[in-house]
């Protein structure tokens, strides 16, 4: 279970939520840009500290103290892919296993190459690889340590509708198999409504209204909400 | 004239008057004498340049490339406060430095007799040539490793941690791949600049003769010709290095 009560301030506000995701579900957290999503997503990661709070993933305490990076349980995909340049496809997928790892994972690392699409530039530097590319690249590497929680922050960003609705298939089928808590957040529902049956509205960091999104649609609890909803 | 005619005339004027002093290898200064008189000095003194710049620079490489990272990733008032103090050391004229270095390391200071008394000698000793070396070059070394490391994004080694990677292997998988190069130019300069040095090392360690020194010590006792066969030895020891770090980078720059 993941329960992260955070504060933190923000230049115009403070943002000032309690997320609890239970064992194996999803949650999206939906709001306009600048309502303080990524904030929540960096501070559960660890790029960045709350100023109060805590935050607990099972067992583990992230926060506080903050918990060094390399030690954090879970997988973060931030809007940019962050490949290692200087890297093969294969290496950036595997660069988070250790070397026997990559050995005793080298089915799952077949069916990440396989499922998404990966074969033609297995052997490719990162660096001469598209825009498209890169972003699968980025997801295998993120699931090849088959992490108990997985942070999206506005996953498929510039990417086309064709690739978007492989990787969201791809997602959901092994979030479903490996069981893994998923937060995602978007400020474009159509994303997070095929990804996360649940959700929480955000707005200037407070979360305005939690349930599903039919809930969401039926009742906004904000005309702001309304709006972000109705332009969808 | 077209303008493009003019600058590259400019450009060749400058560089002609720039690489001018190199005519002075071909100077006719009487028959070259290999050691000055005295023998074996100038292969001894090649010799003590070579292996104890190298182990001047394993040292300035181990402690400046953590200083290096730190200032690089660091921001704000900190930064500027531990900037400040590496300036201090790279703006410090070399006849100054020798001489600070020689009254707070000396055998007369409390730390150079302490020293002094555990069989460590802080004066004309290899020891405290290396010791010169190091204070000589460590800030050059730090403000161009921290140029190199600074290009790396941050958000790489970011992510490299989020993948459960430690620190250490961090920078030699991430960092260290993607900012060899500069670090290489950052390991000649402060090659150059220690293999060079001569105002301090001659203050704090006459003996054993570097190259510099040696060169001194001959030009006075014999002249112009025992200084041309260690001049140009000097030059063929202190300059292809950097120069092909420095044409391989903006090679990839270009």
């Amino acid at each position: 279970m993941l329960d992260a009560r955070i504060v933190k301030t923000r230049a115009g506000f403070t943002v000032d939520v309690r997320i609890q995701i239970g064992a194996g579900e999803r949650l999206a957290i939906f709001g306009a840009s600048g309502a303080g999503k990524s904030t929540i997503l960096g501070c559960i990661a660890g790029l960045e500290n709350p100023d109060a709070g805590e935050i607990r993933l099972g067992e583990t305490k992230l926060f506080p103290p903050p918990l060094s990076l390399h030690r954090r349980p879970l997988a973060y995909l931030t809007q940019k892919n962050l490949l290692f340049p200087h890297l093969s496809v294969a290496d950036n997928v595997g660069f988070g296993l250790a070397n026997g790892a990559v050995a005793e994972n080298s089915r799952w690392l077949a069916e990440l190459r396989e499922r998404l699409g990966l074969e033609a530039i297995w052997n490719n530097r990162a660096a001469k690889i598209s825009g498209g590319e890169s972003r699968r690249v980025a997801l295998a590497r993120m699931l090849a340590r088959r992490p108990p929680l997985v942070l999206l922050d506005e996953p498929f960003v510039a990417l086309d509708r064709p690739l978007i609705r492989d990787l969201i298939a791809a997602l959901d089928e092994w979030q479903r198999r490996l069981g893994f808590i998923l937060v995602a957040v978007d400020h474009r529902a159509e994303i997070l409504t095929r990804l996360c049956p649940q959700v929480a509205a955000i707005e200037r960091g407070r979360i305005i209204q939690q349930g599903d999104w039919n809930s969401l649609a039926t009742a906004p609890a904000t005309p702001g909400l309304a709006r972000l909803l109705e332009i969808q | 004239m077209s303008a493009r005619w003019f600058k590259l005339l400019g450009m060749a004027a400058f560089t002609v008057a720039l690489l001018y002093p190199l005519v002075g290898l071909g100077a006719h200064v009487g028959r070259w004498s290999w050691d000055g008189g005295v023998p074996g000095s100038t292969a001894g003194a090649v010799r003590v340049s070579i292996i104890l710049t190298a182990i001047a620079m394993v040292i300035v490489i181990a402690a400046g490339t953590p200083v290096a990272w730190y200032l690089a990733r660091s921001a704000g008032r900190d930064r500027v406060i531990w900037d400040a103090a590496v300036l201090i050391s790279v703006l410090m004229p070399p006849l100054a430095l020798g001489l600070l270095l020689s009254l707070a390391y000396g055998p007369a200071s409390g730390l150079g007799g302490l020293l002094l008394r555990v069989g460590v000698p802080t004066s004309n000793s290899a020891t405290a040539f290396v010791a010169t070396q190091v204070y000589a070059s460590v800030g050059y070394y730090i403000v161009a490793a921290r140029a190199a490391i600074a290009s790396v994004p941050h958000e790489l080694e970011q992510t490299a941690a989020l993948l459960g990677v430690a620190p250490v292997a961090v920078f030699r998988r991430v960092t260290f791949p993607l900012a060899r190069l500069g670090l290489a130019a950052a390991v000649s300069i402060a090659w150059v600049r220690a293999l060079g040095e001569f105002g301090a090392v001659i203050v704090t360690a006459y003996y054993p003769a570097g190259m510099p020194v040696q060169i001194w010590v001959n030009l006075q006792t014999a002249g112009m010709p025992a200084v041309m066969p260690l001049l140009i030895i000097f030059l063929l020891t202190a300059l292809p290095l950097p120069w092909l770090i420095h044409l391989l980078v903006q090679s990839r720059d270009a």
